[in-house]
């Protein structure tokens, strides 16, 4: 999740996303089978145990590869699914979904595997899905962020922390490097909230739900004082928890339009210095097929797509034009979430991984944030018909102080109430005793890691099923071009007129409009050979029923173009001389064809 | 045979005396001869020697390997080689980042050799220097037929066609330097300068001109596509590489920064070694003959500032107004404690207003003064001869990178352009209605020498001496009223106006120094596809080259600047410490830091950028406790020769020997030993 919660952790104390609780079964390690299951979350051994498991089950159409090592030395994997006796990988239409990039984030890995679950074990199943597989080629990162998830699920933390990438940073500027971070005092696995007893406290206890604390009113007496998240002064500063380890955000450390971490938080001290992101920088380079990418955070319940910065001007129009047919009806698969633009209705990050696909790679990409909280309601037919939208705390215009200072607000409430009668309570840790070393007694409870940004996982088979079918229908819309050679006529003394279509049934060109203004790369070849003819001329026909050709002034034999989405493209040559020709049409993102005719 | 003893002994203690001396005092001279350029294999080849011979300050390290097998090299100098912590601070030097400046890697031989030479500049610092920064592109200066080229090796497809690398420039008159090809054309823009043929400059219809030629580069159209060697082999320059200000999508720039090996690493390697505390660029441009340039657009205007909600809510502010800087800083310093010095950066940082894109006013400051110091060195040492400008500094250099994204002085060096030419005065103002009012023996007065300039600057065929018209005039066959009529009516001389004055500076510095061979002469050609041509125009290297002959002089009279930017280097050190005895075994204690040397710590840059960290002031005893104050204390900000206090209130029962320890990893250092003896005596 892109939102900028922690930096308002810092700026005050009082914290709205806490998260702690005794462990429950459904989150510990679990023997890993095939196919796999989807009603507990895996830690980083699990997943790679699982590509493995995955990899030696379905040999053929899979692909395992080490991309690299983190900062701590774990490894990053990616998975290939492609059928080589269709052709090979780099000759068809790639698809890429990574997850997890910020380490808290971690149900988008689940989103992968079951990708690749559902492709590998429905194929020659299902029809559509074997079409798929034999015609596309997927490449699955589940986990990139491996270190962050690691420490997420093993050690304490709360929801919204292990976000970073684990590369050492003085965050408080006091010349020492990640010295105070929070503790888990109590030991449960996560990091909740300390309260004391206090009569000049600024809270009380409520008087519906003894877990939930309100403002007193102005003069009123109070019950507690509100001490931060759970820890201890480290450094003997005087601050809290205040130089977690990191922090660097792997999504913002990417090479386009990086900034540096004054104007960018999280940025790093230069593009791509994190080891882990510069490995996949460098194995997703040799992969000049990838047309369609799928990244997956939490949360919220939204389908991004760029710019990712105002400043940078908007994409065009036709481009826009495919994001939008693939955006809106991911909307109705994946029903309550929204397709947004990520710079307006979100907020401006430089250096991110989908900006960086897009410009310096030429491909289409998306930024899934799952999750939305609404889907925790505890509401009768009539109240969710009467409900109000949600108030969005990032939009600045939406700037409710009342909202953001206080507690517990109405969805705290109802979230509760959820987790009351849908998880038996155990999504929040009751406040109980402890002994601190500084404050004395206090209390500590709060939300458990495993909620807030994370679904129960009784809700993660529906998450899953329904992410993947999104991914799964823009990738069939991923440039499927085929060839036909419509006319082919003697026009004069050794003279013929061939006249070549590309056509392409799907809502992605072969390149994208971006790639093709940027000048990207090379666009995509027909090529007319024989060894008896000669092309005297040649270019693109724009007008059929005038015969108007763009003639091209030199090497008529061979042209540069792109085909639309949902369109054609025509051509036009005029050659001499006889036998075979070879027309041949290749492209990065649309695979070869090769026609042969004779004169 | 008597022995003479005291010989013997003589000799004993002599050489006893001078052994330890022969043994290590000398290191072994670089002995770098600077009466030819150097090829970067010879380049990497004395660095690896040096660093051999002197391994007790000396170490080489290899950052990168490029596209084109060779290597990137930097050699570290200094007290502290082989530790991974260093406490000294040092300097970066990066010579010749985007290759095509052969005199900038010479510059770095020199300095070198004098870092050897001379213990003294090498004893409390390390030295960091990268001779070649842009190894691949080097190598031009040594190849044939030769060319300028900033590209790395790596293979690139600049014209998007089918191939790659496969359209560059040509050698076509077989005369070993690429130059330019001229063809006439209907719809040429050029046409030779009146005054000086072998220059060109565009036409100009507003006056009537009529343009001639279409210029190429020397070369065919290799792949038949139309376009002339637009696809040579490479690549990235590695000088415009660096991530601020970098442009995307640009030819030579790189598909973003930091994608080739020679600039990854070094972002690296500089991240690695904190103890940096200054970096200095030999190239073609010049940071200390005029201070970094400003004047770009910056991405937040800071005329009309949008406070965001919550900061405007918390600090009483509007935030449905903008304000000017100027309004920002004068409420806010109502905010802040009295003695608290609140800049410029530190309030565009808190708000967010984006990356700077102009040196920092404070910064300016510095540089200014620099500047003038470095006008009156450049004096001193005989260089202050007008020459053309250094060029500009470039979006995505190393440069900028380091004084915008590192927060250290970052300076820049140029060693040679040519002279400016020589401006022609004209002679007296010889119009003819002057020569038409002097009496004929007024004219006769003038003198043979100016006589003959006259003739010249007006055009006079070239047989005609001053001698003779001085002779006409006295047997009257001449009136100054006639040589006025004849004036008239010659042809105005041709002047050179329009040509560019860089080239013609170029022009001149050729015919004057190099017998002319700079330029090469436009003669014809059979061109495959372009029919007549005429191959000629200035061979390349000369803006920023010069010939071998002087490279000696000029990097004796300028590199050893460099020693005087060093010594401008912060430095902190604890002028004042005092103990007050406040009874009962409480004792105040107050330590003065002052940074002794001339630039400030950290820039206002380093302010902005955050990345620069405190002075770290430890306070140490043992049994003491701490009633007031934190063990670390920090003082984030000292301006040269500015002085910052931090204080503690300390309990301790029995004497105690304080220790205070002043720290940062790009500064030098100090300690001080405080004793303390309770009871009324108070503290030494």
């Amino acid at each position: 999740m892109k939102k900028v919660i922690l930096f308002l952790s810092i700026l005050f104390t009082v914290v709205f996303v806490p998260v702690s609780g005794q462990a429950v079964n459904l989150y510990e390690q679990h023997e890993v089978t095939v196919p796999l299951r989807f009603d507990y979350y895996y830690t980083y051994e699990m997943i790679n145990d699982a590509l493995k498991k995955l990899h030696a089950a379905y040999p053929q159409l899979t692909q395992l590869d080490l991309v690299g090592k983190s900062e701590e030395g774990r490894d990053i994997y990616c998975m290939t699914v492609n059928n080589p006796k269709t052709g090979n990988k780099l000759d068809k239409p790639g698809i890429y979904v990574d997850a997890n990039i910020h380490g808290n984030e971690i149900q988008g890995s689940e989103v992968a595997l079951y990708l690749l679950d559902y492709l590998l074990d429905n194929y020659g199943k299902i029809k559509e899905i074997t079409r798929l597989v034999d015609s596309k080629c997927f490449y699955v990162i589940p986990c990139v962020n491996v270190d962050g998830r690691y420490h997420f699920m093993k050690e304490g933390n709360y929801s919204s922390s292990a976000r970073t990438i684990l590369a050492p940073r003085d965050d408080d500027n006091d010349g020492l490097v990640d010295e105070d971070t929070f503790d888990d005092l109590d030991g449960d696995g996560n990091i909740c909230q300390m309260r004391k007893k206090d009569p000049f406290g600024q809270f009380k206890t409520d008087a519906d739900d003894p877990r939930v604390l309100v403002r007193i009113k102005p003069g009123e007496k109070g019950e507690w004082a509100m001490l931060g998240m759970e820890g201890i002064d480290n450094d003997g500063d005087g601050r809290v928890n205040e130089d977690e380890p990191g922090y660097l955000d792997g999504n913002r450390n990417w090479g386009y339009d990086w900034q540096p971490p004054y104007v960018q938080l999280g940025a790093g001290n230069y593009p791509l210095s994190a080891v882990g992101l510069k490995s996949m920088a460098d194995y997703i380079g040799k992969l000049p097929n990838i047309c369609m990418v799928w990244a997956f955070h939490n949360y919220g319940g939204m389908i991004l797509r760029g710019p990712s910065t105002k400043v940078q001007g908007e994409y065009p129009r036709s481009d826009i034009e495919v994001y939008d047919y693939l955006g809106k009806q991911a909307e109705r698969i994946t029903p309550g979430y929204r397709y947004i633009i990520s710079w307006k209705d979100l907020y401006t990050t430089y250096g991110d991984f989908s900006e960086w696909m897009v410009m310096t790679h030429g491909a289409y990409s998306f930024v899934g944030e799952l999750f939305a909280t609404s889907s925790e309601t505890f509401k009768t037919y009539e109240e969710s018909k009467k409900a109000k939208p949600e108030a969005d705390f990032d939009k600045e215009d939406d700037y409710d102080a009342e909202a953001m200072f206080s507690m517990y607000n109405e969805k705290d409430r109802e979230q509760l109430k959820f987790n009351d009668h849908l998880a038996q309570g155990e999504m929040f840790v009751n406040w109980k005793p402890y002994k601190h070393p500084t404050y004395g007694d206090i209390e500590i409870g709060g939300w458990i890691k495993y909620s807030s940004r994370i679904s129960h996982p009784f809700m993660l088979k529906d998450l899953v099923h329904r992410n993947a079918s999104a991914i799964i229908f823009s990738a069939k819309h991923t440039p499927e071009a085929s060839m036909d050679i419509f006319d082919k006529q003697k026009v004069g003394e050794n003279l013929y007129r061939i006249r070549v279509r590309l056509s392409n049934t799907k809502a992605m060109p072969s390149m994208s409009y971006q790639a093709q203004k940027n000048k990207l790369y090379p666009k995509d070849i027909l090529k007319v050979s024989g060894p008896g003819i000669k092309v005297i001329a040649g270019g693109e026909l724009t007008d059929i029923h005038r015969d108007r050709v763009l003639y091209k002034e030199y090497k008529p034999d061979v042209q540069f173009l792109a085909v639309p989405g949902f369109g054609k493209i025509e051509y036009q040559f005029l050659v001499s001389g006889t036998g075979s020709i070879q027309i041949e049409y290749s492209s990065r993102h649309a695979g070869r064809i090769v026609k042969n005719i004779q004169l | 045979m008597k022995i003479n003893c005291r010989k013997i002994v003589t000799c004993f203690f002599v050489l006893v005396l001078i052994f330890p001396l022969l043994e290590n005092a000398e290191p072994k001279k670089a002995l770098i001869s600077f009466t030819a350029y150097h090829t970067p294999s010879e380049v990497s080849g004395i660095v690896k020697d040096i660093a051999a011979a002197n391994s007790s300050f000396a170490k080489m390290h290899t950052l990168a390997a490029t596209p084109g097998k060779n290597e990137m090299v930097i050699l570290e100098l200094g007290p502290e080689v082989g530790q991974t912590k260093k406490k000294l601070p040092a300097v970066l030097v990066a010579a010749n980042m985007h290759g095509n400046v052969p005199i900038s890697t010479e510059a770095a031989l020199s300095l070198i050799q004098q870092i050897v030479d001379q213990a003294d500049v090498r004893k409390d610092k390390t030295w960091y220097i990268i001779p070649i920064g842009n190894p691949d592109a080097a190598w031009n200066y040594f190849k044939k037929p030769l060319k300028t080229d900033t590209r790395n090796s790596r293979p690139y497809n600049d014209d998007k066609d089918d191939r790659i690398d496969e359209d560059g420039t040509d050698d076509l008159d077989g005369n070993g330097i690429i130059t330019t090809m001229r063809v006439k054309s209907p719809n040429g823009q050029w046409m030779p300068v009146e005054g000086e043929p072998r220059l060109m400059k565009r036409a100009d219809w507003i006056k009537g001109e009529k343009g001639v030629y279409k210029l190429y580069t020397e070369g065919i159209d290799n792949d038949e596509d139309g376009e002339y060697n637009e696809d040579g082999p490479g690549g990235v320059n590695i000088g415009i590489n660096f991530p601020h200000l970098f442009h995307f999508f640009t030819a030579t720039g790189g598909t973003w920064a930091g994608s080739e090996a020679e600039t990854y690493n070094l972002f690296k390697f500089v991240f690695q070694h904190p103890e940096i505390a200054m970096t200095i660029s030999f190239g073609d441009d010049n940071f200390c003959l005029n201070p970094p340039r400003s004047g770009r657009r910056e991405t937040g205007d800071y005329s009309k500032i949008k406070i965001p909600k919550f900061i405007a809510s918390e600090f009483g502010y509007d935030a449905d107004k903008t304000y000017t800087m100027e309004e920002i800083m004068e409420k806010a310093k109502e905010m802040v404690p009295p003695d608290f010095e609140l800049t410029e950066s530190m309030v565009a940082g808190f708000l967010g207003l984006g990356a700077a894109a102009n040196p920092q006013p404070e910064d300016l400051k510095f540089y200014t003064e620099i500047s003038d110091q470095y006008k009156e060195f450049l004096k001193k040492n005989k260089m202050e001869q007008k020459r053309l400008d250094p060029a500009e500094d470039k979006d995505g250099s190393f440069e900028l990178w380091s004084y915008y994204q590192l927060g250290v002085p970052s300076f820049a060096l140029d060693f040679w352009t040519p002279p400016k030419p020589e401006e022609k005065k004209e002679e007296g103002g010889f119009t003819p209605d002057k020569l038409e009012a002097m009496s004929n023996d007024d004219f006769i007065a003038l003198g043979e020498e100016k006589i003959d300039a006259f003739l010249k600057s007006s055009g006079a065929p070239g047989g005609i001496k001053a001698k003779m018209i001085i002779e006409m005039v006295k047997s009257g066959q001449m009136t100054t009223k006639k040589m006025a009529e004849m004036m008239r009516q010659m042809p105005k001389p041709k002047s050179s106006e329009g040509a560019d004055q860089n080239e013609k500076a170029i022009l001149q510095f050729s015919d004057k120094e190099l017998q002319g061979k700079g330029f090469v002469d436009w003669k014809t050609f059979k061109h495959p596809t372009l029919g007549e041509v005429e191959i000629g125009g200035f061979a390349p290297f000369l803006n920023n080259t010069p010939p071998a002959s002087l490279l000696d002089s000029l990097l004796k009279s300028q590199t050893p600047w460099v020693f005087e930017l060093a010594k401008k280097l912060p430095c902190m050190k604890i002028a004042k410490t005092e103990v007050k005895n406040l009874e009962s075994g409480i004792y105040r204690v107050k330590v003065w830091v002052e940074n002794t040397g001339y630039l400030p710590y950290p820039t206002a840059m380093g302010e902005r950028n955050q990345q620069i960290p405190p002075v770290v002031i430890t306070l140490k005893g043992e049994g003491i406790k701490i009633i007031d104050g934190k063990p670390r204390s920090f003082i984030s900000k000292l301006r040269g020769h500015d002085a910052g206090m931090v204080q503690w209130l300390i309990h301790t029962a029995k004497p105690v020997q304080l220790h205070i320890d002043v720290s940062t990893p790009s500064a030098w250092s100090d300690t001080k030993t405080i004793s303390i003896e309770p009871g009324p005596g108070g503290a030494k």
